[in-house]
């Protein structure tokens, strides 16, 4: 594949085509993990520096590598989850049934969960567009202006970026962004068949001795509305939606490029757009899968973006805690930035074993860290080289 | 919103009008099939089972070496992959090897998701845009306009795809590079 190909400049567009006139904000959250339902559980989890990762008892595991991975109690279903979600992020943002009839919903999943077992003459009824329109009847929501983003680990933020354009351009004045994955069979068999689960049972992000990732639940939603329109209705605004970057590396199918100078320019765009410096940025939810490559490329790209900041900046990688949640990482780790964010306590990179010399950064180890940050980050990236950066700043 | 006929349906002339549609300037477009001689998907190598990924990288080399000139070497180009079933032959195999209590071979971990194939394309072409794969093509044309308005890209390869689902169903792809009008 490419050998390290020439890419654009971080900075190469101007501030002004980068960016609408209006500001976008996250007025209302909802999520559910193997914390249990619900932003405060997930915040408790978080704060306790506890990996939620235990044996899998939803399917048969035997013929695996690894057993393990973060998974909530009883039988979740995805429909279910989603939907809840939705309502209950609506129900944060304090919208109306007609506020909620009027907002379209991007829902990011890895596909219709049932198509694979249907019978092939029924298959034309499972596409990812009728699961998101089920989410979005069930929800309330809008019946048209539906998108359901499948790409992979930067489909929620993806979709989360381009909602915020979107309300940026004035092209809408409200988004409903949820993701949904929930640790099931075929998943598990193909992260085990690419040998990516970690054997040891822990996810070690930047840390010496670091053996794969392990697959979380993880559902989340988001409102994210305009400024405007969120001040006229007095809804209470959580975070302003400073800041995104979306890139690609050019590089592989599979593997990020090493350098990390893909990611490093959706960095460096999240920045521009947010109007800030690296300096500015007071916590990084790393993308952090805990695999060699990723960590790596990950760490090069923080410190191409950030520069001498790299090194002051605290970083942590919750994938550590709550598993890899597939397509949902994006909203389920953004709702972590925002609620460390409000509670002033920056979650912990569990799993450290020791220093990594290639993946040196201001890692949160031992307990959560106790920190203000006016602006937030969170990072996260895909196979194909995706890459996205998303900042949040304080109201 | 872009609004578009059931994409089973979709011919490059209604692809045309729909880019159209979303303030978007078609610099070259391609599908599959286009010809008697389009019958069977070349292999791609890495990517098994399936003709999911050779197809669309197939119709997107066609499209791609179709651009009146090349692009310039700073230029950002997006991929945009629609598709409203994904790729269900390797999830109906691998779904087919779990219930039968089967290993699942290590190249289907690596075609899982639709990005993969945006990799190769984005690594062959230097294609250094965000990468995005939706359910519905009017859905891909609204991102790939939005992601050159939001100048995070100068112009996008946008693909659509997608299996026959049914036995009467037959593989269909076709994909267009395209710039903003606005």
């Amino acid at each position: 594949m490419a050998d390290h190909p020439a890419v654009a400049a971080p900075l190469a567009a101007p501030l002004a085509a980068r960016s609408g006139t209006g500001a976008a904000v996250l007025v209302g959250a909802a999520v559910a993990s193997a914390y249990g339902r619900g932003t405060e559980a997930l915040l408790a989890g978080m704060l306790s520096g506890q990996p939620a990762f235990s044996a899998v008892t939803r399917f048969d595991v035997t013929a695996r590598r690894t057993s393990v991975a973060a998974t909530m109690a009883g039988s979740p279903t995805l429909l279910t989850e989603v939907t809840r979600a939705v309502r209950d992020a609506c129900d944060d943002a304090c919208l109306s049934p007609p506020d909620r009839a009027r907002s379209p919903l991007f829902l990011a999943i890895h596909g219709h969960p049932a198509i694979a077992r249907v019978p092939a003459a029924d298959r034309h009824l499972f596409s990812t567009d009728a699961f998101a329109a089920a989410v979005a009847e069930r929800g309330g929501l809008a019946n048209s202006g539906i998108r359901c983003y499948t790409s992979a680990c930067v489909a929620a933020s993806t979709a989360i970026a381009d909602a915020a354009a979107m309300i940026s351009r004035g092209r809408v004045d409200r988004v409903i962004v949820a993701g949904g994955y929930l640790v099931e069979s075929d998943q598990f068999a193909l992260f085990d068949a690419g040998r990516t689960l970690a054997a040891d049972g822990r996810v070690r992000p930047f840390s010496a001795g670091r053996r794969g990732l392990l697959l979380g639940d993880g559902v989340g939603a988001v409102v994210i509305e305009s400024a405007e329109r969120a001040k006229a209705r007095r809804a209470p605004v959580l975070a302003r939606l400073a800041g995104w970057g979306r890139t690609g590396d050019a590089y592989h199918p599979c593997q990020p490029r090493p350098d990390g100078h893909g990611l490093a320019r959706a960095i460096g765009a999240a920045l521009q757009r947010a109007g800030i410096a690296a300096g500015d940025l007071g916590y990084v939810n790393a993308h952090g899968s805990g695999t060699k490559q990723s960590d790596l490329a990950e760490a090069s790209a923080l410190r191409l973006a950030l520069g001498d900041a790299a090194a002051t900046i605290p970083v942590s990688s919750t994938k550590s805690l709550h598993g890899q949640a597939l397509e949902a990482s994006g909203v389920l780790e953004l709702i972590v930035t925002l609620l460390a964010v409000g509670k002033g306590m920056l979650p912990v990179n569990a799993g450290f074993l020791g220093s990594d010399d290639e993946c040196r950064l201001n890692l949160v180890l031992g307990e959560s860290l106790a920190a203000t940050p006016e602006y937030a980050m969170s990072l996260n990236a895909a196979f194909g080289g995706a890459n996205t950066a998303l900042v949040i700043g304080r109201s | 919103m872009t609004h578009l006929a059931p994409a089973t349906v979709i011919d490059l002339p209604a692809l045309h009008t729909a880019a159209a549609a979303a303030g978007l300037t078609v610099l070259a477009s391609a599908c599959w099939p286009e010809t008697d001689t389009d019958a069977e998907v070349k292999p791609l190598a890495g990517f098994i089972e399936s003709t999911f990924s050779p197809l669309l990288a197939q119709t997107a080399d066609r499209v791609l070496s179709r651009r009146p000139e090349p692009a310039a070497p700073d230029r950002v180009t997006a991929i945009v992959i629609a598709t409203a079933f994904g790729d269900v032959t390797s999830a109906t195999h691998v779904a087919r090897a779990v219930d039968l209590g089967q290993r699942v071979g290590p190249l289907l971990f690596f075609q899982s998701v639709p990005n993969a194939v945006a990799g190769y394309l984005a690594a062959r072409w230097r294609l250094t845009g965000p990468i995005a794969c939706v359910g519905g093509l009017g859905a891909g044309l609204d991102i790939a306009a939005a992601l050159i308005e939001d100048a995070d890209a100068d112009e996008a390869l946008v693909v659509w795809v997608d299996l026959g689902v049914t036995e009467d169903d037959r593989d269909r792809a076709a994909a267009i590079v395209v710039t903003s009008t606005r």
